[in-house]
């Protein structure tokens, strides 16, 4: 009998052991960089103990391509060197689902306490999960020479929130081999909707298989709000009316109607990553994109790729500004605010970082930063920061953020998009709807 | 008595492991889901109570009831072809043939690969504007259309999909038609039945307990259809929702829209969905299943 109860005993530790061992692995965030192997659970324990010798260890997300991984690798390990008493572990990944884990990890209280966020860190702040930044200004972080609108868009109620990773503007990408082979002239820099939709018509017409133009999307959406002097918000409280939709999707509609549009199949196929867009596959001459994305574009292609500004409206205007990329945010429950506060300055005012970082994120905000990386720009950085001056010197409409609830709306603007491209709806019920769960989505995403 | 009260002890302790699992990680989570439910929770801040109202507003969600109504096409179209394309194959792998076991072990990889993510990704090739199908179609001069990016056909790759992936279903009807005595089939010969004769009076009626198992889990794993969809549509439910299935819009809510508490209720409405359609296939069998006594 004694040796049954012993053997049941030793199973079950056994049990326990193999389960505790498996949450610990859970836990310590798999580590794809460094070669650490201390886990979570004697980092806890011995926290008291380290925290004298000063070491300090800190997690850090982003999403990217292939070459921004290397790159922010290639910093981290810069900064671990100057910065002997601190590790950082990394966790890296796509786009995809990045933000899922994010949700994940604020629920579970283990996010890392340095994050990437794009235009949806007001959706974050909103939720008191984004370490506020003002304490540090001054001492830590250093924004003297960041551009004041950058700043801007990372301020909610006049606190900072994030250091911006680097501004861009949307734009047009036109393939120029496409547009030789239609026999169609390049627009010229003023060009309208009006000559948009000639020129769309007749790339379609000219080539086989080949369409005009991609449908603009919600980011379109944005800029030609821009274009009428508008904004899509202020503090989740919407600035347009039905009928700037309704106008937006008639326009797109009659682009459609006059051949200049791709066949909604064929947008349904694309994706956001360069290699699948539509442009890239050789579907369409003309896509809506952000300025720093022209590289991954152009490489992804034997095409010739450029950057062209969006086609001017009545007003004079072509909506496309300034805005911020990306940012690097630390986490509220962070165990070590200050540290983070030192990184985020390191990976935005540092030269040699911002020299391994170039044009990645878009342009760098820190003015002699970026003055440097002017000097040193190659062919097609030097298309980019063209255009970003252009956008500048051209329009000074204020940065907005995304709409609050962003992952909502925008699905539900690009499910309306197909619904009336594929003629499942008329534009009218489309807008109506789409009106509709616009304003409960914002009501449920406000303070 | 006091040994065998120390034997139900020892039993206990062996089932400790087991025991901490269930409560832990399934009734545990379980619980939890159920109070989420009733609540406002966004992932990030504390849940706050507001009663029934996640599930009230569920019914004037237009997403939702399309979700509902994208995945009972799925379940209504694509478990009878499931099961249908199951009992042919085995039936088919059930003759006396050379090489079986090699067509076995063949028929079944689909399976084994199924459920992977690589698997869908093929499909979207296939099934592409520019993908084998169309292809195929050409060379009789048939334009294809885009089967995944079009919204009237794409559900309808993802069954056939599922049905692609008949391995396991056909295992187990395998299974039952080599119960089945051969005397049966024997002495029909002898009165001169015919091949569609014998399967319909001796084969269905004697693999209909098999026949009842597969039901059932073809219905719980078609109404939870989720990876399929999530890959071919990148996890957007798109074009236009028509691959939105209710277990993708639960993790969409839950996930992506900061709406856990809705996604908890979406999934208390599922379990009381499958629980009440196991209930009803249960109920019906007495009609249908012959347990051959």
């Amino acid at each position: 009998m004694k040796k049954t109860l012993l053997l049941m005993l030793l199973m079950v530790s056994f049990v326990l052991v193999l389960s505790a061992c498996a949450d610990s692995e859970d836990a310590s965030n798999e580590d794809t960089s460094s070669g650490d192997t201390s886990d979570d659970s004697s980092n806890e324990e011995s926290e008291n103990a380290s925290e004298e010798e000063g070491d300090v260890n800190l997690r850090i997300a982003w999403w990217g391509g292939e070459d921004r991984h290397e790159r922010t690798l290639e910093v981290i390990e810069m900064y671990e060197e100057q910065n002997p008493h601190v590790t950082i572990e990394t966790e890296y990944s796509g786009f995809d689902g990045y933000f899922d884990k994010l949700s994940t990890q604020f629920a579970a209280g283990n996010a890392p306490d340095i994050i990437q966020y794009g235009g949806n860190l007001n959706d974050y702040v909103l939720r008191d999960v984004v370490l506020p930044l003002n304490q540090f200004l001054g001492e830590e972080i250093d924004v003297s020479l960041h551009d004041k609108k950058m700043l801007e868009s990372a301020t909610f109620d006049d606190e900072l929130y994030g250091v911006t990773l680097g501004s861009n503007a949307f734009g047009l990408l036109l393939n120029k081999t496409k547009f030789e082979e239609a026999g169609v002239e390049m627009p010229s820099k003023d060009w309208t909707w009006n000559d948009f939709n000639e020129i769309t018509a007749e790339i379609t017409e000219s080539l086989d298989g080949v369409y005009g133009t991609q449908y603009f999307g919600e980011d379109g959406f944005g800029v030609y709000i821009d274009q009428n002097d508008k904004v899509l918000h202020e503090d989740g409280v919407l600035q347009i009316e039905k009928q700037d939709v309704q106008d937006w999707f008639e326009l797109w509609v009659g682009i459609s109607d006059n051949g200049g549009l791709v066949p909604p199949e064929i947008q349904a196929e694309s994706s956001q990553t360069p290699e699948q867009s539509s442009i890239v596959r050789g579907d369409v001459a003309i896509e809506f994109g952000a300025s720093n994305q022209l590289g991954a574009y152009a490489g992804a292609t034997e095409d010739e790729i450029v950057l062209h500004n969006p086609p001017y409206n009545d007003l004079g205007n072509h909506g496309a500004s300034l805005r911020a990329s990306q940012y690097f945010a630390g986490y509220s429950e962070t165990e070590h605010p200050e540290e983070v506060a030192k990184f985020l300055n390191f990976f935005v005012n540092n030269k040699e970082a911002a020299a391994v970082l170039g044009n990645d994120r878009g342009a760098p905000v820190n003015s002699e930063i970026r003055k440097t990386l002017i000097e040193n720009a190659n062919e097609l950085d030097e298309a980019i920061f063209a255009y970003v001056d252009f956008v500048s010197s051209t329009n000074d409409s204020p940065f907005v953020p995304n709409l609050p609830g962003y992952n909502e709306t925008q699905a539900v603007f690009k499910s309306i998009g197909e619904e009336i491209f594929f003629e499942q709806t008329s534009i009218e019920d489309g807008v109506d709807y789409y009106w509709e769960e616009l304003n409960s989505i914002l009501d449920d995403n406000r303070e | 008595m006091f040994q065998a009260k120390k034997n139900y002890l020892i039993a206990y302790g062996f089932l400790l492991p087991w025991l901490i699992g269930l409560i832990g990680l399934v009734l545990g989570p379980m619980i939890s889901s159920l109070y989420l439910s009733f609540t406002n929770y966004d992932l990030l801040t504390s849940p706050e109570w507001i009663g029934i109202g996640n599930y009230t507003d569920l019914f004037g969600d237009r997403v939702f009831k399309k979700s509902v109504e994208v995945t009972l096409v799925f379940v209504i179209v694509g478990v009878p072809l499931q099961l249908l394309g199951a009992l042919l194959v085995a039936v088919l792998l059930n003759q006396k043939l050379r090489g079986l076991g090699f067509y076995r072990t063949i028929y079944y990889i689909p399976s084994l690969l199924g459920g992977s993510v690589a698997i869908a990704i093929l499909w979207k090739n296939i099934f592409g504007l520019d993908g084998l199908i169309n292809d195929f179609l050409a060379w009789f001069g048939i334009q294809g259309e885009g089967w995944v990016s079009n919204p009237n056909y794409a559900v309808y790759t993802l069954i056939a999909l599922a049905v692609w992936q008949f391995g396991s279903s056909m295992v187990i009807f395998l299974a039952g038609l080599k119960q089945i005595p051969m005397e049966l089939y024997e002495s029909a010969s002898v009165d001169g039945a015919t091949a569609f004769r014998k399967f319909k009076s001796i084969t269905l009626p004697l693999i209909t307990p098999v026949l009842l198992f597969n039901l059932i889990m073809t219905l719980i794993k078609s109404v939870q259809v989720f990876t399929s969809a999530f890959i071919v549509s990148e996890g957007t439910g798109g074009p236009s929702n028509s691959t939105m299935f209710y277990t993708l819009l639960l993790y969409l809510k839950g996930f992506s829209y900061f709406d856990m508490g809705t996604a908890a209720a979406m999934a208390w409405l599922l379990l009381i969905f499958l629980g009440l359609l196991t209930a009803v296939v249960f109920f019906t069998s007495k009609y249908w299943v012959h347990y051959g006594d």
